[in-house]
């Protein structure tokens, strides 16, 4: 009886991750821009998909996936919106490629999405080790 | 024996219950406007100080690099397409997070009492040219950088950080731009006629 509650408890705490595709660099063309949102596993706030929106496109993550926003290239925003917070990131044209982590921690009664934007270096680590395709 | 049971049975709800979709709660989320962010110079802290009125700079320029909506107001003000100086702006936004980790502050009852989770910065960089042909008559760079702490109760945008930083650097540059306004002037071959101020 114990060894099956601690199997569920293993699923449980396990079974909430995006099975997928590893991370790949998706197309684009010159008169276009990337945005990758990825959202590295947490178990806090595993089933909350809340929907990230970049420009006209929308997402829902789950934890341990990543979304890449193909989007014109040109000022832009992602945002993000629960019943007790938002957030939102602007996106420069600066560069061709944008990097976002999502989070959820705990909020007062349910979590908090973060948007967060992340320097290339960082992320291309993260996002490599971290997530698969949203399917 | 006897308890290790229910103590398991309830460590598999609270791990169910972890997972499950949360109830929806309407209430206005708690953004913090009126605080503003902490600034930080090169090494200094200072205050956002109000948007001051653009002074006019004593020469026009053409801008070759740099998006034209997002420049320093006295350099927005300061282009001609006909000018014989160039503008060269780049402005670049590092970002900094640090967050106490989710599984201490979840179970931490000060948490709920709007103790601060982590801190948000922003760093932004700029850089402006001021040339003439291929003789490059000014070089400014700055740094800003903008952080703010956050909480349950109160977070900040990203965007709100990243424009304050945005701004910060660019009242740095104008503030050098101004300090060597005349000897820019001076240097070109055919200054623009000085300007009212």
């Amino acid at each position: 009886m114990i060894r099956l509650l601690l199997i569920l408890l293993i699923v449980a705490a396990t079974g909430c991750a995006v099975q997928g595709t590893p991370f790949e660099k998706a197309q684009s063309r010159s008169n276009e821009q990337v945005v990758y949102v990825y959202r590295p596993y947490s178990y806090f706030g595993s089933l909350l998909k809340p929907a990230v929106t970049c420009g006209d496109e929308s997402a829902r993550i789950g934890p341990g996936g990543y979304h890449a926003f193909v989007i014109p290239a040109g000022k832009v925003a992602c945002s993000v919106e629960s019943t007790e917070n938002a957030d939102e990131v602007d996106i420069h044209p600066d560069a061709p490629v944008h990097y976002i982590r999502e989070e959820i921690p705990p909020g007062i009664l349910t979590g908090h999405p973060h948007l967060n934007p992340i320097d290339h270096d960082v992320a291309q680590t993260e996002i490599q080790s971290c997530c698969a395709a949203e399917q | 024996m006897r308890f290790r049971l229910p103590a398991f049975a309830m460590l598999l709800a609270f791990s169910f219950a972890g997972c499950a979709p949360q109830q929806p709660y309407v209430v206005t989320p708690q953004i913090d406007d009126a605080k503003a962010p902490a600034v930080v110079g090169d090494a200094s802290s200072a205050e956002v100080p109000p948007t001051a009125s653009v002074r006019a700079l004593p020469y026009k320029g053409r801008l070759v690099e740099g998006d034209p909506t997002e420049l320093p107001p006295a350099i927005a003000s300061a282009l001609s397409k006909d000018a014989p100086l160039t503008f060269t702006y780049r402005e670049e936004l590092t970002h900094d997070e640090y967050h106490i980790p989710t599984i201490v502050t979840a179970f931490d009852p000060v948490t709920y009492l709007g103790a601060p989770l982590g801190d948000y910065a922003v760093t932004a960089s700029a850089t402006l040219t001021i040339s003439e042909g291929n003789r490059t008559i000014a070089d400014y760079t700055a740094r800003a950088r903008v952080s703010k702490s956050w909480n349950v109760y109160s977070e900040p945008k990203h965007s709100e950080l990243e424009r304050a930083a945005r701004e910060e650097v660019r009242k740095r540059i104008e503030q050098r731009l101004y300090a060597d306004a005349d000897r820019v002037a001076h240097s070109s071959v055919a200054p623009a006629p000085s300007l009212p101020e």
